[in-house]
């Protein structure tokens, strides 16, 4: 299995920054959670600050938003070409995979030159076999709400705010849709509970669906036949 | 590595580890039981943590009390679409599980609110409650409603109230799904969920069945 | 006249008046109606713009490649039969090794397998690996065309030529093989003028020269002899002339599906 890349995660380095200042020395221990309360860069109190367009801290909620968007976007339209959904759940990977790709085409419009890159993706069978699909597209869709929820007080501009509100409760809806063709209840409590960026970011770092870019590109002298 | 292990599931944090699939009569009991125990200890286990009544702001104080309203119509169309008994199987699971949870944001919202609170208002639902199909169309019109009120407040009011909001308005999205799902309808057919002024949203109570 | 105008004024002012009164009665809503919900903003414009979404269009000019995640053996049906082919995670060239992937299915206890390309002899070879032997699917849009009777390598893309060129193909006794393969790597920045700028490695194996040395792979090269271009020049390789090979690797990804006429 490859490395996982997590530069898609933390796009403007704050992070990374953190864990340096915090004594941790390789990107790949930050990812625990270790830092805790440190990692709190941005605690909203009061009064909303109303800013007009996304300042840099914003920017990199939004970064955060593209990566999961990206994840999404990717299995949906990895299942639709694998052929190996039928019925309502190829429906429903049609619906929700178009939503998704215009979500990561919105992301990227609006960060431009900033936006994260896409990652490469291993989804390693679970978009060739309905079953799995349909147990991992759940786990992703109420991936996505509890990261949305997890943001939510920390953005800054109003305007970003109403932009991200109006998605994470159409990824409630995608989460209800996928728990409903699963066979388990589409709404298992009155309050779901945000998550934390460390905590999404473990779970997503857990299904090594995230990948490093195949090497592909060497500069040795060729010994082909010639 | 045979392909049972390669297909990881995700277990999301803070819900339930995605259960293997089971049966959808199980849905009610789960849902029931899980509800009962939130409600047991409202005050510490589902509710939201809101901020003492007297730190909240006028915005918040007037954008929780429209929310109120809310809550109060879809907890009576609920009570209501119970009471007559026209309903079963999935679409009557479904008004069980939804009943509880619509109960419990309306306890979290009034609670907060304590004496500032609106009272409930008069309701008449007319035939919307009278046969499944008619009950399932306006519980995903009220759910829809009641999400892009959620969604319209959400840059009113303060952090920590927007926190507590947050955490009913994926709730509403899903019931919309949900229902939807039961009837073959579209169950998220949008990319964004536009959101509705305190105005509209007054409106599209009345229409829903408010009353005063 | 006097009189007339303030006959006139005061029609005007009941009129008013009665509308004022009018339009008080549908704007002050009675109290019962007027929950002490007043004065709350609009939602401010969403700082994104989310396009309408759009289906994914149907694709016929799609391939798939994997890289080779650990060493596999490739058999003839999923699950079953006999080897055809042993993979490695890396090629000579170190790069991460990769196949060109083409359907899946289960065998008898529910375990994935992926047919794939294979570049092995016999030219052509594909067989059965198993899904977790691979990484990540990644897509391709474009399809290398060598016509060795007309001497010319096309590139496709979504179906449409994007590049062509004159090229050098295998003498008699060292002939390009025939058939269906693919790009596996590309070499940069190497100092060779015999090999030219550039040069992508195929998973096409030379039959005839079966102990060259890293096995004989068939490339696709630029050439310090453009003068022999067109013609038969060649240990295999499909050559070209050096602007032409850096204008294809400006243009072809690796993974490219490769078929040679």
């Amino acid at each position: 299995m490859h490395d996982i890349s997590f530069d898609h995660l933390d796009a403007d380095g704050a992070i990374a920054e953190a864990a340096e200042r915090a004594g941790v020395v390789s990107r790949a221990t930050f990812l625990g959670g270790a830092l805790g309360g440190s990692l709190t860069l941005l605690g909203v109190a009061g009064e909303r600050a109303i800013a007009q367009a996304p300042g840099p801290s914003d920017v990199a909620i939004l970064n955060y938003a593209l990566t999961l968007e990206y994840l999404q976007a990717a299995f949906y339209t990895e299942a639709q070409r694998m052929k190996a959904l039928r019925g309502r759940a190829a429906e429903a990977a049609d619906v929700v995979g178009a939503v998704e790709r215009a979500h990561v085409a919105a992301f990227r419009d609006v960060l431009g030159s900033k936006a994260a890159s896409r990652p490469s993706f291993d989804f390693q069978g679970t978009t060739e076999d309905q079953n799995a699909f349909l147990k991992t597209a759940v786990a992703f869709e109420d991936l996505a709400v509890a990261a949305y929820k997890g943001q939510a007080t920390r953005i800054k501009a109003s305007s970003a705010l109403a932009a991200a509100l109006s998605i994470h409760s159409v990824e409630a809806r995608h989460a209800a849709w996928m728990r409903y063709l699963f066979g388990v209840q589409p709404a298992t409590r009155a309050f779901d509970e945000p998550q934390s960026k460390q905590q999404i970011t473990r779970v997503v770092n857990s299904t090594g669906f995230i990948t490093n870019t195949p090497s592909t590109q060497g500069s040795r002298t060729p010994r082909y036949t010639g | 590595m045979d392909s049972e292990t390669r297909t990881r599931a995700v277990a999301p944090p803070g819900q339930l580890a995605v259960p293997e699939r089971s049966r959808r009569s199980d849905f009610v009991k789960r849902g029931i039981v899980a509800g009962g125990a939130a409600l047991a200890g409202a005050a510490i286990a589902g509710a939201p943590r809101l901020t003492d009544a007297a730190q909240l702001s006028q915005p918040d104080l007037r954008a929780l009390n429209l929310l109120l309203l809310v809550e109060y119509t879809e907890g009576a169309f609920y009570a209501e679409a119970l009471r007559q008994g026209n309903l079963t199987g999935a679409v009557l699971e479904y008004a069980q599980v939804v009943a509880d949870q619509e109960k419990q944001h309306l306890d979290a919202i009034r609670s907060t609110l304590g004496g500032r609170a609106e009272a409930r208002p008069q309701f008449d639902f007319g035939d919307k409650t009278s046969s499944p199909g008619a009950f399932a169309t306006a519980a995903g019109d009220l759910e829809d409603l009641a999400v892009a009120a959620y969604n319209g407040q959400g840059t009113n009011v303060t952090a920590d109230v927007l926190a507590a909001a947050g955490k009913i308005v994926s709730v509403e999205a899903r019931h919309a799904a949900w229902i939807r799902s039961i009837v073959d309808q579209p169950p998220a057919p949008e990319a964004t969920d536009t959101p509705q002024s305190a105005d509209e949203v007054l409106d599209g109570l009345r229409q829903a069945g408010m009353r005063t | 006249m006097t009189g007339g105008r303030t006959r006139r004024a005061g029609v005007v002012l009941a009129l008013a008046g009665g509308a004022l009164g009018f339009l008080a009665v549908l704007l002050w809503p009675a109290p019962e109606l007027a929950p002490r919900v007043g004065g709350l903003p609009a939602s401010p414009d969403p700082a994104l713009d989310v396009p309408a979404p759009a289906p994914l269009e149907r694709d016929p000019h799609l391939a798939m490649w994997s890289v080779v995640e650990r060493p596999a053996s490739a058999l003839s049906a999923p699950g079953r039969g006999r080897r055809v082919g042993r993979l490695r995670t890396r090629t000579p060239e170190g790069t991460d090794n990769l196949v060109l992937v083409r359907r899946r299915a289960r065998d008898a206890r529910g375990r994935v397998w992926v047919e794939a390309r294979l570049p092995v002899l016999p030219n052509g070879t594909v067989g059965w690996v198993p899904r977790d032997a691979l990484g990540g699917y990644r897509l391709v849009r474009t399809h290398l065309v060598v016509n060795l009777r007309r001497f010319t390598a096309t590139l496709e893309r979504d179906g449409q030529p994007v590049f062509r060129a004159r090229v050098g193909v295998g003498l008699p006794r060292w002939p390009t093989p025939r058939g269906r393969f693919y790009i596996r790597n590309k070499l940069v920045r190497y100092r060779s003028t015999f090999y030219g700028p550039l040069a992508f490695g195929t998973s096409a194996r030379s039959a005839a020269l079966t102990d060259w040395p890293d096995s004989g792979f068939v490339g696709v090269h630029g050439t310090g002899r453009p003068e022999l271009i067109p013609g038969r020049i060649s240990h295999g390789c499909i050559r070209m002339r050096n602007r032409d090979i850096a204008r294809l690797g400006r243009l072809m990804p690796v993974g490219t599906p490769v078929t040679i006429r």
